[in-house]
């Protein structure tokens, strides 16, 4: 083991508080980096939205099976849909008795009056009025389509009403990172304040204050790396249990499997370096104010 | 070498002295001795760097402390060690908590050696087993002596001793003379901050120059040793020694004459 370095002049000499608030520090992270990961997930109330809603294109009737089937993987291959399935009118029908039992008079005449259809589900990123326009333009055109069902009004209502609930969500993990900075300010400056006698020590001996601060902060900066990929790792971990367990949290937040994918990678790997740049700034800001002429 | 040209100090209004001269060689020994408040810690601070001087001048390796460039003042203090009169150390800190203090202002030192050279300069000043006690339950003159211990840990060229003597109490002074001696043979410079000489060490009869006043310069002859009552070395040109009525008497009793007394004139 090498010798005590200027990096680790926290650890090396309040190594007790400096565990205590550790800990606490990584509690917070991990309770930060579980909310970033949850919203980036479910895009805040976009994956709840898009597991209620579906977009029903009712075709004409008459159209055959393999027309039916080719309209739903057109439809499935647009970017923001995430599944469309077709029905023929027998499973149409069936659907129909199903959910209304008793009824099967209407068809007495023995012709089904029930046309096929394609059920469209979107995914959370596609649930947005440019969405759900880009695939009724793709549709639109068909001649094959009768009528396509997608809330209408009462959609509008409910995009923008997902819209604020979203803001409403992002604030909240803003606020919650500037708590986070906040605390982490405050800490700083308590271990700068304890670190006050030692300081005075080393400036006295010719190691000038700036280098003590600047050491101290890439210290800050690993730590809150290596603190903040804990942290990010444990809430992945949780959140995979979670969804393993309670359905409402694959359903709200959606499955853990999809933290593996790409455009989770990026934004998560961009917390972790904000998280460790934060704390080395904050290192530097908790050194001003409790040094505040520069020693 | 830390020369003093014509250094003066005011504080609290009052003018401490002005006109200092002073030379401290390599492998020189001082005292500076005087009551309590005539600014013994207050020269000690002004020949650190750490404080500028009303008037005059410190200058250390060929460049001015002050007036030469900061890094120059900070490498000064990096070679120099210090222990002061009251050793600050919060609750709880340990006497290993000062040495891995020292080894962080040393710039870092392998864990290993760091015990094993502890260990060492403890046995040295008497206190075997101390690194794992806390400094607030040392006694005076333990601390006194953990202080100096933390201090040659980082082997100063420099070393300032404020009332270490004192602290450290009468039975530590033959030791510590011993100590120093040595220290002064690797070229070390040593300037103590004491109330009176020790009572052995004027024995010793080699004091080079003493002059009466607030202060008493006493260049203390570490090597090569001399026959009793005579100079244990030349002292360098322009510095108090030089002055043959600055010289002490055999006996070891202060000369009433040199720069430090016509420093203290008008004083008091």
């Amino acid at each position: 083991m090498s010798g005590p370095s200027l990096w680790w002049i926290d650890w090396s000499l309040h190594g007790k508080p400096m565990r205590r608030e550790t800990v606490g520090r990584f509690l917070l992270c991990f309770f930060v980096a579980s909310y970033f990961l949850a919203m980036l997930l479910s895009g805040g109330g976009n994956r709840f939205l898009s597991a209620q809603y579906t977009m029903t294109v009712i075709l004409r009737g008459g159209v055959p099976d393999e027309e039916g089937e080719g309209i739903g993987g057109k439809v499935a291959a647009l970017p923001q849909v995430r599944e469309a399935n077709y029905r023929n009118p027998e499973q149409a029908w069936k659907e129909f008795l199903a959910a209304y039992p008793g009824l099967e008079s209407v068809r007495s005449a023995g012709k089904n009056p029930l046309p096929g259809y394609v059920e469209i589900r979107l995914r959370p990123g596609g649930m947005s009025e440019e969405g759900i326009a880009g695939v009724r333009d793709a549709l639109e055109p068909l001649p094959q389509v009768e009528k396509i069902l997608s809330g209408g009004d009462v959609m509008a209502s409910l995009l923008r009403m997902k819209r604020w609930a979203n803001a409403v969500l992002w604030g909240g993990f803003a606020l919650a990172c500037v708590v986070f900075a906040i605390v982490l300010g405050m800490q700083e400056k308590a271990r700068a304040a304890r670190l006050a006698p030692e300081v005075s020590f080393l400036a006295d001996r010719g190691v000038p204050g700036g280098r003590i601060a600047a050491r101290r902060a890439a210290g800050a900066f690993v730590a809150g790396g290596l603190l903040a990929f804990l942290a990010a790792g444990a809430s992945c971990a949780a959140m995979f249990f979670l969804s393993g367990r309670f359905s409402f949290v694959r359903v709200a937040v959606g499955p853990a499997q999809e933290l593996q994918d790409a455009r989770v990678a990026l934004p998560a790997a961009l917390f972790l370096l904000s998280a460790a740049i934060l704390q080395a700034l904050a290192s530097l800001a908790g050194w001003r104010a409790a040094f505040p002429k520069g020693r | 070498m830390i020369e003093a040209f014509r250094v003066g100090a005011v504080s609290r209004g009052r003018t401490l002295w002005e006109g200092l001269d002073l030379a401290a060689g390599d492998g020189e020994i001082w005292v500076v001795t005087g009551p309590p408040a005539c600014g013994k810690t207050l020269l000690m601070r002004i020949l650190r760097g750490e404080r500028r001087p009303d008037s005059g001048d410190v200058v250390a390796g060929g460049e001015s402390l002050y007036r030469g460039s900061p890094g120059h003042n900070l490498r000064f203090r990096a070679f120099s060690g210090m222990v002061p009169e009251y050793l600050p150390v919060p609750p709880g800190r340990t006497v290993g908590d000062l040495f891995r203090l020292s080894a962080l202002a040393a710039g870092g030192v392998v864990a290993a050696e760091r015990t094993r050279r502890m260990e060492e300069l403890l046995a040295i000043m008497g206190l075997p087993g101390v690194e794992g006690a806390e400094v607030s339950s040392l006694s005076a003159s333990e601390r006194a002596r953990a202080a100096l211990a933390v201090e040659l840990f980082r082997s100063p060229k420099y070393l300032f001793l404020d009332m270490l003597l004192a602290n450290a109490g009468r039975e530590w002074e033959e030791r510590l003379w011993g100590l120093f001696r040595a220290l002064a043979k690797e070229e070390k410079t040593i300037l103590l901050m004491e109330r009176r000489l020790p009572d052995r060490w004027q024995g010793a009869k080699e004091i080079l120059s003493l002059s009466a006043g607030p202060f008493t310069w006493s260049r203390m002859a570490a090597f090569p040793p001399q026959r009793q009552g005579a100079p244990a070395a030349p002292a360098p040109s322009g510095v108090p020694g030089d002055r043959p009525g600055g010289e002490a008497g055999g006996d070891g009793t202060p000369g009433q004459d040199g720069p430090a007394r016509e420093a203290t004139k008008g004083e008091e």
